[in-house]
């Protein structure tokens, strides 16, 4: 009688064990989801800073940046008619901005998603910029937007014109 | 008799223990929930799309020569007309809806659901522009200009 007495106790403790176990088990749970997307959420903005980093990094650059050309100096702005300067020496650049690709596409007014070569120039909607010695369209792709400025005759005079594009630079592998 | 008393503080033991987890559970959620409105709402893409859209030479422009839109902006909150006589803020209207439109892939079946863009100057609304549908995860960018011109951008995404 006593015998069963105490394994009815062990019984009720084991019980009561399991339950607070799973209790905190689910509480643990939940505290784990809430801090785990709070570190994804804070993953996603840094990619998406470093994204812009870099992207600003090369539109920022001598070879790409508007400067002071269209009046007082802009960031993230491009210069078209640089641009179409560097693709004529494109092989000179290989591997200098340790990216594989740059991509500039215009997004406002797009039309005719003709690629640019120095016959369609300025009506055209995209440049390609090869920068790996190996000619891949593989890698990480990352993009941000950017002035693309050029300078244009307008009823007689030479004005200035910017549009909205985009940057997509594929790095790695 | 005894034997169901101690059954009792034990059951009543584990229902303290619920309750001040539960309590506990409450306020990190809603200390969580609160500055979750604050924080992550911040978009660098946001951000660089107002600064290029800002440099966007428009339509609209006097014997000197087209503006951009920050120009046409100042031209809009002064309530000026273009130099073909139309109305500036007609312009700046159009021409932000199509730049927003076409930067921004908005649909009920894409990762970004809707957006707001807004242009305020003096309390007074110039622009206000929304598209697809609002959701409860959004991110964005404010930029306030010289002229006490604001921008708020804010694009929704799929929860």
């Amino acid at each position: 009688m006593r015998k069963k007495k105490g394994q009815m106790k062990i019984q009720q403790m084991a019980f009561m064990l399991i339950a607070v176990t799973l209790f905190f088990a689910l509480v643990g749970m939940f505290f784990l989801t809430v801090v785990f997307s709070e570190i994804k959420q804070s993953a996603e903005l840094l990619e998406e800073r470093d994204a812009l980093l870099l992207v600003s990094k090369l539109s920022n650059s001598p070879e790409f940046s508007c400067g002071d050309a269209f009046g007082t100096s802009k960031t993230n702005c491009i210069d078209g008619d640089k641009v179409m300067a560097l693709k004529k020496n494109e092989a000179r650049y290989l591997g200098f901005w340790g990216v594989n690709k740059i991509e500039i596409k215009k997004s406002y007014p797009s039309g005719s998603r003709v690629e640019c070569n120095s016959n369609n120039y300025p009506d055209c909607d995209s440049f390609k910029i090869e920068s790996s010695s190996t000619e891949t369209d593989s890698g990480v792709g990352v993009s941000n937007f950017v002035a693309l400025c050029r300078k244009e005759n307008f009823e007689g005079k030479i004005e200035n014109k910017c549009e909205m594009a985009r940057v997509v630079v594929y790095y790695g592998e | 008799m005894i034997k169901n008393k101690k059954g009792q503080e034990e059951m009543v033991g584990f229902a303290l223990i619920i309750i001040l987890v539960a309590i506990a559970m409450l306020f990190f959620l809603g200390f969580y929930v609160r500055s979750d409105r604050t924080e992550g709402a911040e978009s660098y893409e946001a951000e660089s799309f107002i600064q290029t859209s800002l440099q966007y030479t428009t339509e609209c422009g006097n014997f000197l020569g087209r503006f951009d839109v920050q120009r046409l902006l100042s031209e809009c909150a002064d309530n000026s007309l273009c130099g073909d006589g139309k109305d500036s803020c007609d312009v700046l209207n159009s021409t932000l809806k199509e730049l927003v439109d076409s930067s921004w892939n908005v649909g009920p079946d894409r990762p970004i659901r809707g957006y707001d863009f807004v242009v305020n100057s003096g309390g007074r609304e110039l622009i206000f522009l929304k598209g697809g549908n609002e959701t409860g995860n959004f991110r964005g960018s404010s930029q306030v200009l010289p002229e006490g011109i604001e921008i708020f951008f804010r694009a929704y995404y799929i929860n």
